[in-house]
């Protein structure tokens, strides 16, 4: 032990040797620290780049020109059999009345051109606008109100500026004539540059200035309904299943395995098993929310299950052990004690496999529910659309107003996705236990 | 220590357990019972009486059996897979690993308190009140209340939580929540109360309040008490059962077994010559 001839080193000569590698350590720390940091410069650059753009595209979606004109009221005209009712009102001209109205304000324009250009400039759900408004507010009948209507589309962009005076007229949609309106109209201060009614309430429209979400967003509704319905009781039930009441056998591993592949199948084969089963054999229509909320919660359910059975796992077995020495039967001690506790963590699961499904579009255009629906769903079996698949539509048409809708569509999309993801986390926090 | 090892290897394991094993009108009682972990022989042909009203505490080494043959006796060893288990274990003249037996129920006449204190994660109330709730022993919610008053005074932790009944379980202290578990078992009024190491993780004043509520719980139950520490066997217990290596090798009074034992391994454990 005290040959001098050893391997060992003297602690002096060792010092020496060290101090000479440390400058290569250090340098090597120091560069996979500038590369960790550059990638989340890096990504937080692109994360920038992408909401400006979103944002800068989108929050005039939000927005629209409305003309504020002075409307009358006749009663003679509007309520020809004077019950007020919707069957009556809709025998009435209120077509007229706007028209009229608008003529007023420019000045009663003369000739069948003029007249035509003029009615050009505001949407044509107008009329159906004023209706809506006798219909609420019935006492107003004989009086001359004041109505805020929108724009036509073609208008709108001119006002945004994305058709310019400058162009020659057989290049633009809109005509020299209808410009001067336009220029009439501002300068007796109608117009206004308003949060949009329609993008929240109105629905699905070839007219960009008339188009909503409002259709899509009662579809996505049910749809995710259905879908949460179906997959968290089933979900929680298999993950407790397999995690407590299984044999530990061949046969469960086997089903094991399985449910961790579905996880990773692509959504869009969903669709496509949901098209052949559930459309072409079982023979339910197609584009309604049922069977989207079906396919969607066949998606979902791996991930339920799986971040169901990691919560279940995690509560430890001393807590189960308590409760089976006080004679609680096997159901009793899932029930009672290893469910709440595992609760937090299937929340979380289940709100994060929510919000995928709430994004998915393929599956769901593989089951129809791409088809222009004007009428809002009322119940699960009426055809309808999602969100992200009304995006999908918009983002097809040519006009630069749906670009601005179908940006101002996705702002609204992501923060569902965002406060959802949101939820789920805070959850997490606050449910989170020492034992 | 090389020595004193192979000096304990030239011990012979008796073929038969020397002592009293038997007694008249056992509570609990085992015959020719073993157990197997997968290929492991954990537990060998042990066949041991348990008396009514009596404190019987179990010691060996580690590893010897003593926790595996006591978690036998309410079948807690039902949750483990690869244990299997032979033999007859009767309580009150019924054998236990009938399986026409519902396990539920005799867990709730055999009771068990752990190593490491397992309060529920909700309220003292809750925790003492769920035992009888779930087998129907109190019909009203008056009735309840008195149960979990009586158990907690019965545990010695009345007057230290009465005031504070909602609050958790797991806010106690280690003593606290031991003696909470202890309230618990006897809530569903067992005939049996198994301990394993009860005392392991408490201080020494904790570890005195719950022997001396073991000493005062000896009346109404058959307790069972599995210790690493002699003193406390000593203290606590009417009998004394000495394992080695899955083995009943001794079983008598506590007294005899500690001034007198009958096997050179006994006496060699309890010198502290291993263990």
């Amino acid at each position: 032990m005290t040959d001098q001839s050893t391997k060992n080193l003297s602690p002096r000569q060792a010092s020496e040797r060290v101090a000479l590698t440390i400058k290569a350590r250090k340098r090597k720390e120091s560069q996979f620290l500038f590369i960790g940091q550059s990638a989340v410069a890096v990504a937080i650059g692109f994360l920038i780049l992408l909401f400006a753009g979103i944002l800068s595209k989108g929050i005039p979606g939000f927005f629209q020109h409305y003309v504020t004109l002075e409307v009358q009221l006749d009663a003679a005209k509007l309520d020809p059999t004077g019950q007020m009712t919707i069957e009556s009102l809709s025998q009435g001209d209120f077509d007229g009345a706007v028209r009229d109205s608008l003529y007023l304000a420019l000045g009663n324009p003369e000739g069948r051109k003029a007249k035509r250009d003029a009615r050009k400039l505001i949407s044509s759900g107008s009329s159906q606008r004023l209706m809506t408004y006798v219909l609420n507010h019935p006492q107003q009948m004989g009086s001359t109100v004041a109505m805020k209507f929108a724009v036509d589309d073609d208008v709108d962009s001119f006002l945004r500026g994305f058709i310019s005076r400058e162009t020659s007229e057989a290049d633009r949609r809109i005509s020299d004539l209808q410009i001067s309106y336009i220029d009439i109209l501002d300068a007796q201060n109608r117009l206004s540059y308003e949060i949009s009614d329609y993008l929240f309430f109105g629905s699905a429209s070839r007219d960009a200035e008339m188009a909503g979400i409002f259709g899509a967003l009662i579809g996505s509704l049910f749809t995710l309904l259905v879908c949460i319905i179906l997959a968290f009781p089933l979900g929680v039930g298999t993950a407790v299943y397999l995690e407590e009441m299984a044999p530990k056998n061949r046969l469960t591993e086997i089903i094991e395995i399985n449910i961790n592949n579905l996880a990773a199948v692509p959504s869009v084969v969903y669709g496509i098993m949901g098209l052949a089963i559930f459309i072409i054999v079982f023979g339910m229509p197609r584009s309604i929310p049922l069977v989207g909320g079906i396919v969607l919660a066949l998606m979902t359910l791996p991930t339920i299950i799986i971040s169901s059975r990691a919560a279940i796992r995690a509560v430890p077995p001393s807590i189960r052990d308590a409760a089976l020495g006080v004679g609680a039967s096997k159901i009793q001690t899932i029930v009672h004690h290893v469910l709440p506790l595992a609760m937090p963590g299937i929340l979380t699961g289940t709100i994060i496999g929510m919000a995928q499904a709430l994004g998915e579009t393929a599956p769901l255009l593989m089951i129809g529910m791409v088809a222009f629906i004007v009428d809002v769903p009322t119940g699960v079996t009426d055809p309808g659309t999602v969100l992200p698949v009304q995006i999908f539509m918009w983002a097809d048409f040519a006009e630069r107003m749906f670009v601005q809708k179908t940006s101002a569509a996705i702002i609204i999309l992501l923060t569902f996705l965002v406060s959802m993801n949101g939820v789920a986390i805070f959850l997490r926090k606050k449910l989170e236990r020492r034992w | 220590m090389v020595e004193t090892t192979s000096h304990i290897e030239r011990r012979v394991m008796p073929d038969k357990t020397l002592g009293q094993i038997f007694v008249d009108n056992p509570r609990v009682s085992a015959r020719n019972v073993d157990v197997f972990y997968g290929d492991k022989h954990a537990i060998d042909d042990i066949s041991l009486d348990i008396g009514a009203s009596q404190v019987i505490s179990f010691i060996g080494p580690s590893g010897c059996g003593k926790s595996t043959f006591l978690r036998c006796l309410n079948r807690m060893n039902d949750t483990i897979d690869i244990c299997r288990v032979e033999g007859e274990i009767k309580i009150d003249g019924r054998n236990i690993y009938d399986p026409l037996i519902d396990v539920v129920s005799l867990r709730a006449r055999v009771g068990m308190v752990f190593q490491k204190a397992n309060p529920f994660p909700k309220s003292i109330f809750d925790n003492i009140a769920y035992g009888p709730t779930i087998h129907g022993l109190a019909s009203s919610k008056v009735e309840l209340e008195q149960i979990v008053e009586t158990s907690l005074q019965r545990a010695g932790l009345w007057e230290e939580v009465k005031d504070r009944l909602d609050q958790s379980g797991t806010g106690l202290s280690g003593g606290q929540q031991q003696r909470l578990c202890i309230a618990r078992t006897i809530a569903v009024s067992p005939e049996v109360i198994l301990m394993d190491e009860p005392c392991s993780a408490l201080d020494p004043i904790a570890t005195a309040k719950v022997e001396e509520l073991i000493h005062e719980l000896r009346e109404q139950y058959t307790i069972v008490i599995v210790t690493h520490s002699m003193q406390q066997a000593a203290r606590v217990s009417d009998r004394t059962a000495y394992f080695h290596l899955g083995k009943l090798v001794e079983v008598g009074d506590t007294k005899q077994v500690f001034t007198n034992p009958k096997h050179e391994l006994t006496q060699d454990y309890i010198t502290g010559r291993f263990g």
